[in-house]
């Protein structure tokens, strides 16, 4: 099968490598339909995650048609149409039955490489590394997918693929986002990045009762897209804009009652900070930038919620904890527990609530995939939300 | 039986241990033994979600102990309280085999093992004990292990590639899998594109060159 491979810090191939096969009594193979790119892949393609091997091929972000199933999985049959979630999860350890599921203890093989990074690990991921797992992701024509008894959600309407691929991960960890913080109904709420995962928290803002969003980037597209469902923009690269001052000007001085800091460890920022963050970065000093992590905790209001759905990676420095215990903030935050939300958002898409595809900007073939990753880093071309038919 | 015992270790220790597994003894909270004179020790404990009976009676199936323990290719009962073990030093195929006879010093059911071996290429001794979790929902296994520095240990360090201790602690995490669910997660003979030379150095030095066990015989 052909297959999207990581083959070095900003190097991606399409290579034919072997089809997978079924390994365990609970695993299902997929044939892929529709993948896509997630923002968190470009964390892979910088070499920003150790422990990647040349070779892995990459993607967590998949749905398409049950190929083959294991001896254990009756809830699956060839043929089956089905989003699969980006985290493994068992079913049966105490982190899936408190539905941590993104704890899950049992379906990281490489469970000692993670605890080594971090002294703990959570579920495996599909084409994440392998202190994440090791398992083959889903940029490829063919997946094998472990407990298929326990993640896949099957679609069963005539909903094209576009509308349904983003239950994967995203628009769960943009609803996730929404629900960690805490919204009341009234509430205005501020989100720092308009990436596609910013894009679903803007939306899940709404739906859970935000009066008023703000939403803070510096990509045109991205902040049209934001105004488009309604959330006020700000423009942190125009010159004379200063995100705290619009913060508080748009909130009586009070500051939001929650911020959701869907940027994550690779966070830009033109302010000093920012640049003291890239050196310390290019000198191995910290692995994570949080310049927007700083200015959430700065702007929230006092006994406010801050939620943190963008990935971070290691260890962070200059973290305004002063402020935050001076505030009194609640703070919530970690990997999408995927199993709770796909239901329920599917339903919110049968229901004609939200269309998902809005955000796509590129449709491709597996062959155009690694001059997108540069395309998309690089940001050469507006791009919000990549698609790939690893069939085209 | 039709297997001869391997030879006497005359130093073998004569109790599994002068401690247990427990890490709390009369309410005080205890740290595992330390590393000295030629033996080294670890302590490992998981939450599994499954009865304390199940859990024993699958600790205590020595001969299907291939399915969870790395390295293990085959384990035969010998007699009531003692079985032949046996485990490859290397992945190639070829790879030279030692083996050691075990026998079980304690037996409780649902409550605890304790171990050691009586001869051949190793000398070990562990226990593990069964303990229902403080919230009600499941059990907590505890397993206090010892190896002297010997060819099992040297075995592990230098042709599997796995430090022993950290055996015992996957293999303690692959017995939890398996109570848990049935199988063992696995993601070795996932397909990739081309290692490379690099790749494959990071693959031994991230120890994924030791087969996960299958769950399954
Ligand atoms: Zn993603
Ligand atoms: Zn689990």
């Amino acid at each position: 099968m052909k297959a999207v491979c990581w083959m070095g810090k900003s190097s991606m191939e399409t290579r034919t490598v072997p089809d997978p096969e079924l390994i365990n009594p609970h695993d299902a193979i997929i044939k892929v339909t529709r993948t896509a790119i997630c923002g968190s892949d470009l964390h892979l393609y910088d070499g920003f995650i150790p422990t990647m091997e040349s070779g892995d091929i990459m993607g967590h972000e998949f749905m398409g048609l049950v190929e083959e199933v294991g001896p254990e999985v009756a809830n699956l049959k060839r043929g089956d149409r089905v989003v699969v979630p980006f985290t493994i999860a068992c079913g049966n350890c105490i982190f899936c039955k408190k539905k941590f599921w993104a704890a899950c203890d049992n379906t990281n093989p490489n469970a000692h490489l993670m605890e080594k990074a971090y002294g703990y690990s959570g579920a495996g991921l599909f084409g994440y590394s392998h202190m994440m797992g090791g398992y083959a992701g889903g940029q490829a024509q063919y997946v094998r997918v472990p407990f298929a008894n326990v993640g896949p959600l099957k679609i069963e309407n005539d909903l094209p693929d576009e509308k349904v691929l983003f239950l994967s991960d995203i628009f769960p960890t943009g609803y996730m986002a929404a629900e960690n913080a805490q919204i009341q109904p009234g509430d205005t709420v501020a989100v720092w990045g308009c990436g596609p995962v910013g894009q679903f928290a803007i939306a899940s803002a709404f739906m859970l009762g935000a009066a008023r969003v703000i939403a803070i980037d510096r990509f045109q597209e991205r902040l049209a897209l934001a105004r488009s469902l309604g959330a006020i923009t700000v423009d942190y690269s125009e010159e004379d804009v200063s995100v705290l001052t619009a913060l508080k000007d748009l909130t009586g001085g009070v500051g939001p009652d929650s911020c959701i800091d869907a940027v994550g460890l690779e966070a830009h920022s033109n302010e000093l900070q920012g640049v003291y963050d890239v050196v310390k970065t290019a000198l191995f000093m910290e692995t994570d930038r949080p310049s927007v992590l700083r200015q959430a905790i700065q702007a929230v209001r006092k006994g406010g919620t801050l939620s943190i759905p963008g990935v971070y990676g290691g260890l962070l420095d200059k973290v305004p904890f002063g402020a935050a215990f001076g505030k009194g903030i609640t703070m919530k935050m970690g990997q999408t527990n995927m199993h709770n939300y796909m239901k329920p958002l599917l339903e919110r898409v049968e229901k004609g609530q939200i269309d998902p595809s809005y955000i796509i900007s590129h449709r491709i073939t597996l062959e155009q995939a690694p001059e997108m990753y540069k395309v998309w880093r690089d940001k050469k071309e507006k791009v919000t939300k990549i698609v790939i038919d690893p069939w085209a | 039986m039709s297997i001869s015992p391997l030879t006497e270790k005359p130093y073998a220790e004569a109790l599994p241990f002068s401690i247990g597994a427990s890490v709390v003894v009369n309410g005080r909270y205890l740290s595992p033994p330390e590393d000295k004179d030629g033996k080294i020790w670890v302590r490992s404990s998981a939450l599994v979600l499954r009865d304390a009976q199940t859990l024993y009676a699958m600790w205590r199936d020595v001969e299907s102990a291939p399915r969870w323990q790395e390295n293990i290719i085959e384990v035969v009962t010998t007699g009531p309280t003692t079985s032949r073990w046996s485990m490859k030093t290397s992945e190639d195929d070829d790879a030279k085999v030692i083996g050691w006879d075990s026998e079980v010093m304690a037996d409780e059911p649902g409550v605890r093992i304790a171990w050691r071996s009586i001869g051949g290429e190793s000398d070990n001794a562990g226990e593990v004990i069964f303990e229902a979790a403080p919230s009600g929902q499941g059990t907590v296994v505890t397993v206090l292990q010892e190896f002297r520095m010997g060819k099992l240990a040297s075995a592990w360090e230098t042709l599997v590639g796995r430090n022993p201790k950290q055996a015992v602690i996957e293999n303690l995490r692959h017995f939890k899998a398996l109570a848990e669910t049935g199988e063992i997660p696995r993601s070795q003979l996932d397909p990739h594109g081309d290692r490379g030379i690099i790749g494959n150095l990071k693959r031994s030095s991230y120890g994924e060159t030791v087969p996960t066990p299958t769950g399954s015989n």
